[in-house]
């Protein structure tokens, strides 16, 4: 019998020829180098509520224990060794899984970082993160998203990516080679199955917007949705490596969807993973320790699965920006400034806070109320390319008109 | 000036697509007469009797044998007032209890976009849904407070006067619950409900101008009282004016004191910031009367030029298309600022959009979001939609969950956003489904017309003639011909698959890229 991956891959194949052979020898082409996954934690992550120095006094002045990081009681905050000096730095203690991967030197934190920009607006904020720029102007001159020109800089501009959700985030704005699928384990099938793969392939043979990404859709099913099946047609399940169990989560999920295309060796090398519900304007100390948890414990799933690939596997995770300082009545934080990313890869100064401290003194904040900003996000991320993803001649491309400032994680 | 409109586009962009009837209606009267009568809709809502004949399936276990619900749940009960919801908020009830409202407004909203006569209003319904976003897929208490904040905010305003509508948005329940302020007060103010009033309801993003000011005084035009902008000082002090505008939702007020639990608006003068406020460079008094520093925030920000080229510029975009013309939107912002003491500010503003020439070239110049594919599919091919709990399912996964979006924007209104590979997977997947009626919505009554005709090319061009009111370009008589293998001139309405076959011939004419734009 022939295998339903088979049926379903033919008939757009046929009818696309070139384009799908192209991908087909992108695929061939295993392990093309380092992959890149990109983790935005959307609604702008109390920083100071996850990792943070428990012994500033401006920290313990400011904020209720309720929404601080503390050092004892029954939930102590994790300690972090190697921290700007003076200070204790702990992580929230539901991330502990995040602290075994610190130990090992795998993990790196860099805070009072963010976007040189004093937007506090969600939508700014994030659209200039993921557009690499950091003003509204400068958008205007640059196309896509920083990740879509990392890959055109290292001849990437239309092999595949992969953004493990229903929609494409903007860093990867206007690459034509993204595959979305919020969740695999339902399989990338077509529905309606050989006739209507048949008439798709068929169907769209113009060059207008739709048309295209109808093409670009049939692509990535043929490329990803065979090494979903089973012979006998049915999806598999998937079964991570390492013991590691993700969670019914949207990160868990998402790192879940990665691991698996990972595992595929399909020549992809950009991901992105999205997480949701970080914006704790109100009732923020139970709901921020729902999230962390969600988030350690996924990424501690996902370095479990993918041990044996973690040379091969450069990970951030950021957020558009933090929080306030001082709570609001609400037992919430209102929007802040410069927040903390984390770092994943192989041969980095892990184990290790990095960042200038800046205070949390009035007079040093950001306009008086917010975390002030010492590390451009994209000085973390031109590190990154430098180093883990050994792609240097990238940085320019991805980031133009801008001056990375050393960071030290390489 | 009389109003020369191809109908076709005139359906497609004021309306869920064209019908037969609204057709005729047009070629009959002139579409100025439909247009006039559209934005003077009855305020009665005309497809209240398929409503109340419609029901959502209500299911959850429960630890007491007696308590465990499995049943159709009529979801006419959207018309009662939100403290007969509230109801079950009060008496603890299971989750499903409250997310049953949200699937009840839903499937309103789908029986609407099909069937009601007043197009108009559902279109611009929509707009405003998510102009003014709530997520009624997040915290209970929204999805249970959406059919009053469907109804007596969105609804009753979308024709409206935009002030009155910004009012009646900052004192629902859905609001109030879903941006926080319900729990703001004096000390530190939530600024949540604040900014995303400047931000997103009114001033909107261009319009922000911390990046290159943070003393209120510096932005240009302050010092005359005009400024052009806000900043987060603005932000502070609005949420400052806006304590103690909150909802009765049981909350407790002090010891043996707290508020009912009926998810109606209530000022709460104790938690009020009262003191000296300034906002938009506008000095406010300490100590004013009860509500009246919120009141005096919302005039001046539905009165702010921003706002008249934030909306309408949103406007054009929803009608028109993702770049707008620049006189169709200059026609628009003299209309709205002309009329914003008027009750019909909204339908006028919409009419001058309309009768730009930019207007009338603007067919097909945008992506049709899942909802407008799904209803315009259903009205071309006839279908007498019943929603049901799977064509939900479906339509949420294809990336427009109505009222269920998270951040406070709404859906995306550009094209891009639309045409992931995820989305477009389910694109396909919902005209496949509602063709071949694989979630009970009913069939494509007009599929019989088509599975009448006796060769495949006059089935396919019958097919798509019914969705496009052309025949089919050759590249979609190949790809037809050549997924259904049917061999050129064969007999077809012979055959014993001739209905499923022409129902899937209207799936897949709908899959072309003259379908799916709009």
């Amino acid at each position: 019998m022939l295998a339903r991956r088979h049926l379903l891959v033919a008939a757009p194949a046929l009818a696309l020829g070139s384009s799908v052979r192209a991908f087909a020898q992108t695929g061939a082409a295993a392990r093309p180098g380092p992959v890149l996954v990109n983790v935005f934690l959307r609604g702008g992550m109390d920083s100071l509520g996850v990792v943070a120095p428990v012994d500033d006094r401006d920290y313990v002045a400011s904020r209720s224990p309720e929404l601080r990081l503390l050092t004892d009681g029954d939930r102590p905050a994790l300690r972090l060794d190697n921290a700007p000096a003076g200070f204790d730095f702990r992580l929230h203690p539901e991330m502990a899984a995040l602290l075994d991967l610190y130990r090992d030197k795998r993990l790196a934190i860099i805070h009072a970082c963010g976007l040189d920009n004093g937007t506090r607006s969600h939508f700014d904020a994030q659209d200039l993160i993921e557009r690499g720029v950091a003003s509204g102007n400068d958008a205007g001159r640059v196309r896509g998203g920083w990740m879509t020109r990392w890959l055109a800089a290292i001849g990437g501009a239309t092999s595949p990516a992969f953004a493990a959700s229903t929609a494409v985030p903007n860093a990867l704005a206007a690459h034509p080679g993204t595959v979305a699928a919020a969740d695999l384990r339902g399989g990338m099938g077509l529905p309606g199955g050989k006739q209507a793969a048949t008439v798709l392939g068929h169907l769209y043979d113009g060059h207008g917007a739709f048309e295209l990404a109808a093409r670009r859709t049939l692509r990535g099913i043929a490329l990803v949705d065979g090494h979903l099946r089973q012979p006998d047609g049915k999806v598999a399940p998937y079964q991570p490596a390492g013991g590691a169990v993700y969670e019914e989560t949207e990160i868990g999920r998402g790192l879940q969807s990665v691991a698996r295309v990972i595992r595929m060796d399909l020549g992809i090398r950009a991901f992105t993973v999205d997480m949701g519900g970080w914006d704790t304007h109100d009732n923020q100390p139970p709901r921020l320790a729902n999230l962390v948890g969600q988030l350690s414990r996924a990424l501690g799933a996902f370095h479990a699965d993918l041990h044996d690939r973690l040379n091969d596997i450069a990970l951030v995770v950021m957020s558009e920006f933090g929080r306030r300082l001082r709570s609001n009545r609400s037992n919430g934080t209102d929007h802040g400034h410069a927040g903390v990313m984390l770092i994943s890869a192989r041969r980095i100064a892990g184990g290790r806070v990095h960042g200038v401290w800046p205070g949390l003194s009035s007079d040093v904040l950001d306009n008086a109320v917010d975390l002030a900003m010492t590390t451009d996000i994209r000085s973390v991320l031109a590190e990154l390319m430098s180093g883990p993803l050994a792609t240097p001649q990238a940085v320019a491309a991805a980031f133009p008109n801008f001056a990375p400032k050393k960071v030290g994680l390489v | 000036m009389s109003l020369d409109v191809d109908p076709r586009v005139l359906l497609n962009k004021l309306a869920f697509g064209p019908t037969n009837g609204e057709l005729q209606t047009i070629q009959r009267g002139g579409a100025e007469a439909w247009l006039l009568r559209q934005l003077t809709p009855e305020p009665d809502d005309d497809c209240a009797p398929r409503i109340a004949g419609a029901q959502v399936r209500v299911k959850y276990e429960s630890k007491n044998p007696d308590a465990k619900v499995d049943e159709d749940r009529p979801i006419g009960v959207i018309a009662q007032p939100i403290e007969q919801h509230w109801q079950v908020v009060e008496k603890g009830a299971p989750f499903q209890e409250r997310a049953f409202f949200r699937s009840a407004v839903a499937h309103a909203t789908l029986i609407r976009a099909v069937h009601s006569r007043w197009q108009v209003r559902e279109v611009l319904s929509d707009f405003w849904h998510n102009h003014f976003n709530v997520n009624a897929l997040g915290e209970s208490s929204v999805a249970v407070s959406l059919p009053a904040y469907d109804r007596d905010v969105i609804r009753r305003h979308a024709l409206g006067n935009f002030r009155a509508m910004l009012e009646a948005v900052a004192t629902s329940a859905a609001m109030q619950i879903y941006l926080n302020n319900r729990s703001s007060r004096g000390g530190a103010a939530n600024e949540n409900y604040a900014r995303e009033l400047f931000e997103l309801h009114t001033l909107g993003r261009p319009a922000y101008l911390n990046a290159l000011y943070n003393k209120w005084r510096k932005v240009p035009g302050a010092l005359d009282g005009r400024p052009q902008g806000y900043i987060d000082q603005d932000v502070y002090e609005a949420a400052r004016a806006f304590t103690g505008w909150t909802i009765e939702d049981g909350t407790g007020l002090g010891p043996g004191r707290k508020l009912p639990t009926t998810g109606k608006f209530i000022y709460l003068e104790m938690w009020h910031d009262n003191y000296q406020k300034r906002i938009l460079a506008t000095e406010f008094e300490p100590y004013q009367k009860p509500m009246s520093d919120g009141l005096k925030v919302l005039d001046l920000v539905a009165d702010h030029p921003a706002t008249a080229r934030y909306v309408c510029g949103k406007l054009c975009r929803r009608l028109m298309s993702d770049a707008p013309d620049a006189a169709a939107l200059s026609a628009a912002i003299t209309a709205w600022t002309d009329n914003r003491r008027k009750p019909d500010q909204i339908a006028r503003t919409v009419e001058a959009i309309v009768r730009s020439d930019a207007f009338r070239r603007s067919g097909g110049a945008k992506i049709k979001r899942p909802l407008e594919l799904y209803a315009s599919f259903a009205r071309a091919v006839d279908i007498d939609a019943s929603p049901t709990t799977a064509l939900l399912g479906a339509l949420d996964g294809s990336g427009q969950r109505l009222f269920g979006w998270g951040p406070p924007t709404g859906h995306p209104d550009d094209s891009d956003y639309w045409l992931s590979s995820s989305m477009m997977r389910m694109r396909w997947t919902l005209l496949l489904g509602l063709a071949d009626d694989a979630w009970k919505t009913g069939a494509p009554r007009r599929a019989q017309m088509v599975a009448e005709k006796s060769t495949p090319e006059q089935a396919v061009d019958t097919a798509h003639r019914l969705l496009l009111d052309r025949e089919a370009p050759p590249g979609v008589h190949r790809a037809i011909a050549a997924g259904l293998d049917l061999a050129p001139g064969s007999p077809f309405n012979a055959r014993k698959d001739a209905l499923p076959l022409a129902r899937r011939m209207l799936a897949y004419c709908a899959m072309t890229p003259a379908f799916q734009m709009r």
